[in-house]
């Protein structure tokens, strides 16, 4: 009976910490508690004002991508040793409540302005900058035009610098028709985190450049609204010469298993909208499965290049978020760069593909270690009291 | 009940579900199995499963119920891969001493818990809950939050998952193991007596704290090595699991260890856990080849719904059988 008893209660707890765990996930270490929300109170009119090293706290809610892992090489070994700054990340923020706490805790230590690279919730994050007098500005990704008209006029928003989403679309338009003229008919698509915008138009970028459609439609914004009213793609909705043999999305218990069930299917090629490079690249060598993903060119991404087993990248380089790092620095200077407009900034930036070893290396050796594209010297141009926006575009437009 | 009999009735349950799920799948055109990379996956989980199952048996069946396996697994793989790629740098050989390292941390981190509950004498539950918040602490300062990637992503790693040969090797090597240590050894009578009746058992001179913490030993020392064969078969650990995040990886042997309970009525109960480790693959490998349209979400309520339907008939099976007979 006992032993019945202890099974069952068992049982039950367990299944309901499964949950718990599941609705909670890790707290980031920048995350607010009782505690700080209490204490961020008493700062919230304005961020105590800066010393010395300005203070900039990195919103990240990867901390193992490739990517997020060249873009905090960047800031933490290049940009540290050579600007008076301390970059100071969060864990990973796993929803915008973590986001929201993370600010609060970064403001009641009296940081400059926040950089962010989490976009569980974009508006909050502003809103909540605004209200604590942090500067504020976006190095991944950017808002949708809906939210940057809203936004584009508040005070603390410094400038987004990164791939609009229509180059986003793009980009996975390139990947998807790459491998539809390769003559691949059978594909297998990862779609990283959707609903994430980024990832979203990626999505549906790869589909219509494959010459599929999805639910009967090909335009970017039918596909887009449709994966987002999915929130995923649903497989039975796609149709076209080149066959959907698999999807999946996300990462946690059941990727594997998933992962597994696509190889199964035996695709001719691996597509991924991100990070595939970080989690799968092992997996997918040692089946011989061509991948494709939107990522970055770092060292990982070489030695999969090397070994032929990822046959296309569309890339940012980890300098790529240099200007924003300017930016912020002149906001906090004093110099809040606006555009033509008297709004915040926002430029795109464009990928660059590589589908070969040469190609990568061109990109790979140039923005490595100690000689970024983004070095001291180009950014210098873009910080002082006297930079413009149109030093600023013109910048980042040349590279 | 004759020896046929018995085998009939242990196999009953493996071969409905084969018959079950073959059916469902042919019906659609296809296979459970349906090509190698499929039977290497079916072994691999299978090994995962009874391991696991036999982990949270072990200390169950003697009324303690253990939340910190999970955590076990993760942290003793996290040791054993950083470990080992401090040694080896991911090069050859590095599968096999990661195993090795992650067995015996996952021994030591399972004697911890035991002594904890040996000495607090706190309810096991309550001590293990406890026990599994240290470990996933510790993993987290270890790791700083972060998945451990580079070093189990490797050769050797992979080819550990990448072939039925080494996850078919470990069954083997655990059953012989298990039935040699519960069913045959001096510790695995004195197991059962106190399983049977503790205080009678220890009226005997049966020593339950000697018994209890080599149970909670034996329980860490396999899942270490399930956290070894999750990192290879994941290529990745989570580190970032707070909060009860790692209890995930015992919840998978709820439902074959009531059908191993089942089985075991009519062969050894590690064979059970064999056999219901199997049933368990069979269904992981259906709702891979039912991917694209049983998603994952659908695939955990229906394993769910399997364990509640379980239940309902072990708890209700004569009132079942005097409805057919009626």
């Amino acid at each position: 009976m006992n032993k019945k008893l202890t099974r069952a209660v068992g049982l039950v707890m367990a299944g309901a910490m499964t949950l718990m765990a599941g609705c909670g996930n890790a707290a980031p270490a920048a995350s607010g508690d009782a505690q700080t929300t209490a204490a961020t109170e008493e700062t919230k009119e304005t961020a105590a004002p800066s010393g010395d090293a300005k203070k900039i706290g990195v919103l990240v809610a990867d901390v193992s991508g490739e990517e997020a892992l060249g873009f905090r090489n960047y800031y933490e070994k290049y940009i540290q040793g050579n600007y008076d700054v301390t970059f100071d990340y969060t864990d990973a923020l796993a929803s915008a409540e973590d986001e929201k706490a993370a600010i609060e805790k970064f403001a009641s230590k009296g940081y400059d302005a926040i950089i962010s690279l989490s976009s569980s919730d974009r508006a909050q994050q502003i809103e909540t900058c605004e209200e604590y007098g942090l500067y504020y500005a976006i190095a991944s990704g950017v808002l949708d035009d809906e939210q940057y008209e809203k936004y584009k006029g508040y005070e603390h928003f410094v400038c987004q610098i990164g791939p609009s989403n229509a180059t986003e679309f793009e980009a996975g338009k390139a990947m998807g028709e790459y491998f539809k003229n390769q003559g691949v008919k059978k594909v297998a698509l990862y779609g990283a985190f959707i609903p994430n915008p980024m990832h979203v138009f990626r999505a549906a970028g790869v589909l219509v450049g494959l010459g599929c459609t999805y639910g009967d439609a090909n335009d970017m914004g039918a596909v887009v609204g449709q994966i987002f009213q999915d929130q995923g793609i649903d497989p039975t909705k796609v149709s076209g010469d080149v066959e959907l043999v698999a999807y999946l999305q996300g990462y946690g218990d059941t990727t594997t298993d998933e992962l597994n069930a696509a190889i199964q299917k035996a695709p001719e090629a691996f597509l991924s909208v991100g990070m595939a490079t970080t989690f799968f690249a092992q997996t997918l060598s040692q089946e011989n499965i061509p991948f494709a993903d939107i990522d970055s060119f770092t060292a990982m991404n070489s030695q999969s290049m090397e070994s032929g087993s990822l046959k296309y990248l569309a890339g940012k380089y980890s300098s790529s978020i240099g200007p924003v790092f300017a930016l912020v620095v002149d906001a906090v200077d004093g110099n809040v760069i606006r555009d033509d407009e008297g709004n915040a900034v926002s430029l795109n930036q464009g990928y660059l593909v590589a589908t070969d070893k040469a190609s990568f290396d061109e990109y790979f050796v140039n923005d490595n270690g100690d000689t970024p594209i983004y070095d001291k010297e180009t950014l210098d141009g873009i910080i002082g009291s006297q930079v413009t926006y149109q030093d600023v575009k013109s910048l980042v437009e040349s590279k | 009940m004759s020896t046929p009999k018995r085998i009939l009735n242990a196999l009953a349950i493996p071969v409905a579900t084969l018959v079950i799920l073959q059916a469902l799948c042919l019906f659609n055109g296809q296979s459970v199995i349906s090509n190698m990379k499929s039977f290497d996956n079916f072994i691999v989980y299978t090994a995962i499963v009874m391991i696991t199952t036999m982990a949270l048996s072990i200390n169950l069946n003697s009324g303690r119920f253990d939340f910190s396996l999970g955590s076990m697994a993760s942290l003793s793989a996290v040791i054993g891969a950083k470990v080992t790629y401090m040694i080896l740098s991911g090069g050859s050989g590095s599968a096999a001493l990661m195993l090795m390292i992650a067995l015996l941390s996952g021994v030591i981190l399972g004697l911890i818990s035991g002594l904890t509950y040996c000495i607090l004498r706190l309810p096991p539950i309550i001590v293990s809950l406890g026990v599994t918040l240290v470990y996933e602490g510790i993993m987290y300062t270890i790791t700083g939050g972060k998945y451990v990637m580079t070093e189990v992503q490797n050769q050797s790693m992979s080819g550990l998952t990448g072939t039925w040969i080494y996850a078919a090797f470990i069954i083997l090597v655990v059953l012989v193991f298990m039935i040699f240590v519960f069913d045959k050894s001096a510790f695995g009578y004195d197991y059962n007596a106190l399983k049977s009746g503790q205080k009678v058992a220890v009226a005997t001179g049966i020593n339950e704290v000697k018994n209890a913490l080599v149970c909670y030993g034996i329980c860490g020392g396999l899942m270490g090595i399930v956290g070894t064969l999750n990192a290879a078969r994941n290529t990745t650990i989570n580190g970032g699991q707070l909060n009860f995040g790692s209890i995930a990886i015992m919840f998978t042997a709820f439902l074959p260890m009531f059908i191993s309970g089942y089985i075991g009525r009519f062969t050894n109960e590690k064979i059970g856990f064999l056999l219901a480790a199997i049933c368990m693959s069979l269904l992981n490998s259906t709702f891979a080849v039912f991917s694209n349209t049983v998603n994952a979400t659908m695939q955990s309520i229906i394993n769910a719904v399997l364990l509640v339907v379980f239940l309902i008939y072990l708890n209700n099976k004569d009132m079942i059988k005097r409805l057919i007979k009626a």
